[in-house]
């Protein structure tokens, strides 16, 4: 059962791979063809990924990197349940706020980042 | 900013603003109960400010005791996680405040120019996957009205303010707002109103632009310009949103293009429109939803 809002167009990437949400060159270029840099850290005992800076389109959304998280760390159901991913280390932000928007009001210096967690650390 | 005494009233009328609703089920769900009688349209008078998760319990209350009787049936036709409300096909997103989903739906898609009581149909089944989250509990609703205020703070002070509140404050607001109790949610929410950092305005303003068949539009943007010492209006706002938006979208090669004229918009926040010259930092303090953010619906204009 995906609980995750996504347009219609993009049904079929539900399989999310590398090439939808990908590593970028360590350049520290903000823009990326046009994509938004973010950079995911675990926070409350989360496993740390071996990637930390990812890049996506702007249209992408909050729902598509928790779906995404989902499959790439292989979450069993009750972990997928209390995954939480939070901006500024504040709030969570709806699964349809579009990663442009959020960069656009909460990048600091270029960067945008983006703490997971399976516990609310901040709620 | 000056404001008067008077103005304040404002928040008082735009508290007690309700629609009236009909809610219709769908002709499906309506062949698989097995009663002579068929429910009859619901009618309720719901706050403006409200969301759709607050009433499901009575929904859910009304429907089943038209499935009740089917004793055979295990399988508990009516299921919360099953329900969703629909208005001209389109699903209704369960977090979005039931004034804003009214302002853009019936303005854009409505064929009448009469939209009250709104008809809104019930599903009971066939859960859109694709196009919404589903309603898990009251709590989620909760935590996702928190979630809003603390972003709006994080804009406005730096998440200062909240941050500084108790845990009972937050509970305090969530509960106003459920038990439409306007004196309690304003003595926690002037505080979210105040000013810091010896600023006579907030850092930034929490908006969102909501356009038909668009992700809703967030951006930085301060309500004052230091260097021409003059307060910014919504027309400001618009115009720096629109165009930003626009770049951003010619950036990643995007094929339709937002039209950026403003005027070619009806221009909503919570079914009034304001005048364009009205400067956003009022707005901001007088027409903000309870989660302090202000939700602006751009109705294109039929030519």
């Amino acid at each position: 059962m995906s609980t995750i809002e996504s347009d219609k167009t993009e049904s079929k990437t539900v399989n999310f791979d590398e090439t939808n949400l990908s590593p970028t060159r360590p350049s520290g270029d903000s823009e990326n063809d046009g994509k938004i840099v973010f950079l995911l850290k675990a926070a409350g005992g989360a496993p740390i990924l071996k990637k930390k800076k990812w890049a996506l389109p702007r249209s992408k959304t909050i729902g598509h990197i928790v779906e995404f998280l989902k499959k790439y760390m292989q979450l069993d159901v009750e972990q997928q349940k209390q995954l939480f991913l939070y901006v500024n280390q504040t709030f969570a932000p709806a699964f349809d706020t579009t990663i442009g928007a959020v960069n656009d009001c909460f990048n600091s210096e270029g960067i945008l980042v983006l703490h997971y967690t399976f516990t609310p650390a901040w709620g | 900013m000056h404001t008067s005494l008077d103005d304040k009233e404002i928040t008082r009328e735009l508290w007690q603003s309700r629609l009236p609703i009909c809610f219709i089920l769908s002709d499906e769900d309506k062949s698989k109960i097995n009663r002579s009688e068929s429910p009859e349209p619901l009618y309720l008078m719901l706050a403006r400010q409200s969301y759709f998760p607050c009433i499901i319990e009575k929904l859910h209350r009304y429907y089943s005791t038209y499935f009740k009787e089917n004793l055979n049936d295990t399988t508990n036709y009516v299921n919360f996680a099953n329900l969703w409300l629909e208005y001209e096909s389109i699903p209704l997103k369960w977090h979005y405040p039931i004034g804003v989903l009214y302002d853009l739906y019936t303005s854009s898609l409505s064929s009448t120019s009469s939209y009250l009581p709104w008809q809104i149909t019930v599903h009971l089944s066939k859960f859109p996957e694709s196009e919404i989250i589903r309603f898990l509990d009251k709590e989620s609703i909760e935590a996702h009205y928190m979630s809003t205020v603390k972003e709006a703070d994080a804009l406005k002070h730096k998440g200062q303010i909240i941050g500084d509140m108790q845990k009972r404050d937050h509970k305090q607001l969530w509960n106003s707002l459920l038990q439409d109790k306007y004196d309690g949610f304003w003595n926690i929410n002037n505080k979210l109103m105040s000013y810091t950092e010896n600023l006579q305005y907030f850092r930034y303003i929490p908006f969102r632009i909501y356009i038909l068949d668009k992700p809703f539009i967030q951006k930085l943007f301060s309500p004052y310009d230091i260097d021409e010492e003059k307060w910014m209006t919504l027309n400001d706002l618009l115009h720096f949103v629109l165009n930003h938006e626009v770049q951003c979208e010619q950036l990643t090669n995007e094929k339709k293009i937002l039209n950026t004229n403003i005027n070619d918009y009806q221009v909503i926040i919570h079914g009034i429109q304001p005048s364009l010259q009205t400067p956003i930092q009022w707005l901001s303090e007088y027409f903000s939803y309870p989660d302090n953010f202000l939700h602006i619906c751009l109705i294109e204009k039929r030519s």
